[in-house]
């Protein structure tokens, strides 16, 4: 074993030995590493920086070489970078390289070494790696202080979606240290017991305050924190483009990118340069650059625009030829000359673009609503006769160019406005006329429309109304209307006159338009025709007339219902038969007419057709006012003839008669239909509207009734109106007035007819009774016989009259068995009043029960001729009082009149106790006066004393 | 503390209230002399609309930083705010305190305040918490010139700055943009404080000057961030 161990050492130091010959040999080559090595750290941007130099490099000698750099994180066997880094390399100079880390350098410890080879094809022999240099360290956290907590990196800048490493450092082993992103707890690695790393990707932007990361211990009031500014992402510029408008200066604009949304925007720098000369320009603009073109006429271009800010750098190329980007400059001294009516030479001057370039210069003239466009190619001054204008026109002309060998960009347009000369008017004013015959005077008026732009040349001035006499041609009159009149009025003393007029600016006089007018005015009476409207128009047509006819001209309204009309007219070929009038003006439900002209050879006017017609029709306005007449118990008589028809917005094809009844059924001629307020009625119609009245038949006497009308047209009916009511007589009171009134009027009659002829009357039905005291034979007793002798008074006692009885003898029937005897009465004195006069002195008899009592005679009945009457009656008169008196009673309950023979049987109950049947029930009659008779006499019952019977005075007895 | 937006009602009660009682603040209104009795409490009044407008900023200009600013129980410790002014104290301490000097760390807390705010009215990037930073910010010179009157009502001097000492809000360069939010939470936070204290200040003094006056007498919750 000793022997073995000696045997090892010998060959080691034998090796050893070698080694240190071989190192001796090649001296020369291992001279070349890296020395010097230096390691620097930039915490912010969390980079190495590393700078060294190669000393055995002879004077003057450059040799390529390559550098490999290890970087070791914690421990040096930790190798987390090799990177082979090749430049060339000059005695003694400083050579830089760096290093970003992604996780903060605070975080850990670094180690970086490096070695170096000759990378050079002039020694390839040289071409092996030197030796590594030392490991230098770099360990920040030693150097960070003493607090108890740190949190890295330190208020960061990246740009959104980029992947951040945050670590924080605690000195402390026993606190538990947790972190936060914007208040969401984070979870990370375990560096070490003292640091913990998080890793962060694809970072969002937050808001322009950044977002707050903080890591806090669970102990004590530590409490440490970042801000991690995330910008948007920087774009690269758009639209980057350069131009020259003189050849001497390029613009170069761009559209820069959005801003990074920071609260303290990054400051972002725009370069130029332009690769073929090697110049660069820093931009003062965000947006545009200028670059100075240099006086050698360098002809191709080639940019680049480079765009930076703190975290990033845009490019962006531009290749072109300096003569393919001119925008050339707007021409100048633009002049319009030389104008006249029809012709205009525009002159200008354009900025050259070099000696041989010719420019494409554009020219535009605006007028009457047209463009007309011409090119021409201009070196310097440009020149360009414009033609075929209107006169009296205002024009705008405006010219641009541009490079007509490598078109660009026109120029801006430099714009010149000019107006033409006037010329004379190319067309005749077109003339129609209206001709009234006043007071034997013929008023002519006439219109003319003005001439349009095209055809008036210029202003109008004024209008020449020339008047020539046809009877006396040879008389001409002028009147000059200025403009801008459209018509005149002229009184002529005939109408037969050929006019002319002409329209006049200041070059010239327009054709004539002639017209003449005649003595019949044209206004025959020609029917008038229905023509249908629409929403273009009117379309109208006419006979074709067969004579010579040089036109027609069809006139109208415009406002039919104003007094002064706005007549319109329209001129048409003597071929034409037909044509569209359309107008702005027509309105619906306004009814235009139409007259339509023949225009002969001589130029007069005379009326063909009427038409008339609505543009559209309306449903009528009102309706009629109704009147009803001609109520019976079964129909009325409607009219509305005062209704006017014409007056409205439609015409009236007929009338729709709307009957309200409680009958379920529809009369005959009518139908049902429903109103607007669903309700439903009966419904006539009556298409002739010329009819003005209508008969309701069928209908029922007593009945009620509601009635409308309404007027129709090709729309529609008028508008919805109140119903008038009706009710329908009874059937039978006319025939009780036909009754009525003739036998009021009969009555009339008589009792007129009795009034008049009442002298006659009264001697016939009831003749004045003689007063005997003023008898002449009262005269002749006073003389011849005794002078005691006087007349009994009437009012004494005035016997009716004398009955004779024939009474058979041994008879007795009962009282319907027994047949009545007929008295005989003998009447002694025509009773004029039985109640008013005294009281009568009246025989009662009764032959029924009393047959004693009459034969006892008590009565004094006396059987006497009727001759003997008169003087009779009066002997007797006082003696037979009672008897009077009770035959009396009788004729008054009985209302018998004294000439009535045929009532024997007076009753014996004819009381006034015992008759009264109203009075029965309370004082039911005496048993004892009725059922024995005894008295036979009537006598009143306030004054009777049973049995005596007492006379009356006159006064008791009088009812 | 709670800063939070809200209560309007209160917060119109408490604008009618100052604004009624504006024009004989004496910062505002010094033609007349009428004793350091209402002028303490509109002061007083002050400090109470103050206290609710400063809500509504915080609760804007806290949620402008983000996330933990803007948590409500977000309670760090007091790191890079030492040169702000305290306005926590020991209550026997503030017990103690005499009219004089409790109007004077008033008056200096403010004045400080005042700078510091304004540097954040620099920083805010939106119109709208600039316009709302300035609003205040005018607002709280009023309340400065407010207790300049009482002093001087008193009869007591101005504490006068000492030259060189002016409050700059530039942080250094170790200064972390974390550290400058956090600074800005703690400014707001101790507005709040010493707003709050103030009430409590003037209302002492109210007391002590005369009896309670007729006008209108708020008493509100002082919340915390």
């Amino acid at each position: 074993m000793a022997l073995f161990s000696a045997f090892q050492t010998i060959f080691l130091l034998a090796l050893l030995s070698l080694k240190t010959y071989q190192s001796e040999v090649l001296s020369e080559p291992l001279s070349l590493a890296p020395e010097s090595l230096e390691v620097s750290i930039d915490s912010a941007r969390q980079c190495l920086h590393l700078q060294w130099s190669v000393h055995n490099l002879a004077y003057h000698q450059e040799l390529k070489m390559v550098f490999q750099i290890e970087i070791s994180r914690i421990k040096t066997s930790n190798v987390i970078w090799v990177e082979n880094y090749s430049t060339t390399v000059k005695r003694n100079q400083v050579l830089r390289w760096s290093w970003e880390s992604k996780l903060p350098l605070e975080c850990a410890k670094h180690s970086v070494r490096m070695r170096g080879a000759v990378d050079d094809a002039q020694v390839p022999e040289l071409r092996f790696w030197s030796n590594w240099t030392s490991w230098e360290e770099v360990d920040v956290q030693s150097s960070l202080g003493h607090d108890p907590l740190f949190v890295f990196p330190k208020d960061k800048l990246v740009e959104e979606g980029s992947n951040v490493t945050i670590c924080y450092v605690s000195r402390s082993h026993q606190n538990n240290i947790s972190c936060y992103l914007e208040g969401v707890r984070m979870h990370g690695e375990q560096l070490d017991p003292n640091v913990c790393v998080f890793h962060l990707k694809n970072v969002p932007f937050i808001r322009e305050t950044g977002t707050n990361i903080y890591c806090k211990a669970d102990r004590g009031d530590v409490i440490k924190g970042i801000v991690l500014f995330v910008s948007k992402v920087f774009e690269e510029p758009k639209d980057f483009s350069c131009e020259t408008r003189d050849l001497k200066t390029l613009n170069c604009t761009w559209a820069p990118g959005s801003d990074a949304g920071l609260l303290t925007q990054l400051s972002q720098s725009y370069t130029l340069f332009e690769s073929f000369s090697g110049k660069k320009t820093l931009c003062k603009h965000k947006s545009w650059c200028d670059w100075q073109v240099p006086p050698d006429s360098q002809e191709m271009y080639n940019f680049t625009l480079t765009a930076e800010n703190y975290l990033r750098k845009r490019s962006v190329h531009l290749l072109f030829n300096l003569t393919h980007r001119v925008h050339p400059m707007a021409p100048f001294n633009v002049f319009v000359k030389n104008v006249s009516a029809a012709n205009a030479t525009m002159t200008w001057k354009v900025h050259s673009i070099g000696n041989y370039s010719t420019l494409l210069c554009q020219i535009e003239l605006y007028g009457e609503g047209k463009v007309i466009q011409q090119n021409v190619s201009v070196k310097v001054n440009g020149k360009h006769l414009m033609k075929k204008l209107e006169p009296s026109t205002e024009y705008a002309a405006q010219v641009r160019c541009a490079n007509a060998n490598h078109f660009w960009k026109w120029s801006e347009w430099t714009r010149r406005n000019f107006t033409t000369a006037e010329a004379a008017p190319s067309e005749a004013p077109d003339v129609w006329r209206n001709v009234k015959s006043v007071q034997g005077h013929c008023v002519v008026t006439l219109f003319w429309k003005p001439l349009s732009k095209l055809q008036a040349n210029g202003k109008i001035l004024f209008y020449n109304v020339v008047l020539e006499n046809l009877d006396r041609p040879s008389t001409l009159k002028l009147l000059s209307i200025p403009a801008p009149a459209n018509g005149t009025e002229l009184t002529l003393d005939q109408c037969s006159y050929q006019i002319r007029v002409t329209a006049n600016n200041s070059v010239g006089t327009s054709p004539a338009s002639v017209i003449a007018v005649s003595g019949d005015p044209g206004n025959k009476e020609v029917e008038e025709e229905r023509v249908r409207g629409t929403e273009d128009g009117f379309c109208l047509s006419w006979k074709p007339q067969p004579g010579d006819v040089t036109g027609y001209v069809v006139e109208w309204c415009e406002r039919p219902g104003d007094p002064l009309c706005d007549l319109q007219w329209k001129n048409l070929g003597p071929n034409t038969t037909s044509t569209v009038v359309s107008s702005d003006a027509f309105r619906p439900g306004v009814r235009y007419n139409f007259r339509i002209y023949g225009i002969s050879t001589e130029r007069i006017p005379y009326l063909l057709e009427k038409k008339t017609g609505y543009s559209q029709e309306l449903v009528p306005s009102d309706n009629p006012q109704v009147l009803m007449s001609n109520l019976t118990s079964y129909s009325f008589t409607l009219s509305w003839k005062d209704y006017a028809a014409e007056s409205q917005p439609g015409f009236v094809r007929g009338y729709s008669l709307y009957l309200k009844s409680k009958a379920a059924r529809c009369l005959p001629g009518s139908e049902k239909a429903v109103l607007s307020d669903d309700s439903i009625c009966c419904k006539y119609k009556i298409d002739n509207p010329k009819q003005k009245t209508f008969v309701v038949e069928n209908l029922q006497p007593a009945s009620f009734y509601e009635f409308f009308l309404t007027p129709y047209t090709s729309v529609g009916e008028g508008p919805q109106g109140a119903f008038t009511k009706v009710t329908t007589p009874d059937e039978y009171s006319h025939i009780l007035i036909r009754v009525i009134l003739p036998m009021i009027f009969s009555i009339l009659l008589i009792m007129i007819l009795c009034y008049l002829k009442s002298q006659w009357m009264k001697e016939k039905c009831y003749p004045d009774i003689p007063d005997p005291y003023k008898s002449s034979v009262l005269s002749l007793i006073k003389s011849k016989e005794n002078p005691r002798l006087t007349i009994m008074n009437v009012k004494d006692c005035i016997p009716d009259a004398i009955e004779v009885i024939n009474k058979q003898e041994g008879t007795r029937k009962s009282l319907t068995e027994t047949e009545p005897t007929k008295p005989t009465y003998l009447y002694l004195l025509p009773t004029e009043k039985s109640h008013s006069g005294p009281g009568p002195c009246i025989c009662f008899e009764n032959f029924t029960y009393n047959q004693a009592a009459s034969d006892s005679a008590s009565c004094g009945h006396v059987p006497v001729t009727p001759k003997a009457q008169p003087q009779l009656g009066l002997l007797t008169s006082s003696e037979n009082g009672p008897k009077a008196l009770g035959k009396n009673y009788v004729n008054s309950l009985g209302e018998i009149p004294a000439g009535e023979t045929n009532l024997n049987y007076v009753s014996q109950l004819a009381s006034p106790m015992c008759g009264d049947k109203s009075s029965l029930p309370t004082n039911p009659p005496e048993p004892a006066l009725c059922s024995e008779y005894k008295t036979q006499m009537a006598i009143p019952m306030g004054l009777a004393s049973p049995p005596s019977i007492t006379l009356l005075d006159e006064g008791e007895h009088d009812h | 503390m709670d800063l939070r937006a809200g209560d309007s009602w209160g917060m119109l009660a408490c604008l009618c209230a100052v604004l009624w009682h504006l024009p004989a603040v004496p910062a505002l209104n010094r033609t007349g002399d009428p004793g350091p009795g209402p002028s303490i409490q509109k002061t007083y009044d002050l400090t109470r609309y103050l206290e609710h407008q400063l809500r509504s900023l915080a609760g804007t200009y806290l949620n402008y930083l983000g996330p933990p600013f803007n948590e409500p129980d977000f309670n760090p410790p007091r790191l890079g705010a030492e040169t702000l002014p305290r306005a926590t104290v020991n209550l026997d301490v503030w017990r103690s305190l005499n009219d004089k000097l409790r109007l004077t760390q008033n008056y200096e807390a403010y004045s400080h305040l005042l700078c510091y705010l304004r540097g954040l009215d620099r920083q805010a990037a939106t119109a709208e918490l600039r316009r709302s930073l300035a609003h205040f910010c005018t607002s709280l010179q009023g309340l400065l010139g407010s207790i300049a009157g009482v002093m001087a009502a008193l009869g007591y001097p101005l504490p006068q700055p000492l030259p060189g000492t002016e409050p700059t809000r530039a942080p250094g360069p170790a200064h972390s943009d974390f550290l400058q939010k956090m600074d800005d939470f703690w400014l707001l936070k101790e507005l709040q404080t010493w707003l709050w204290r103030s009430a409590k200040d003037f209302n002492r003094l109210k007391k002590k000057t005369q009896p309670p006056p007729a006008a209108v007498t708020l008493h509100l919750e002082a919340h915390g961030f």
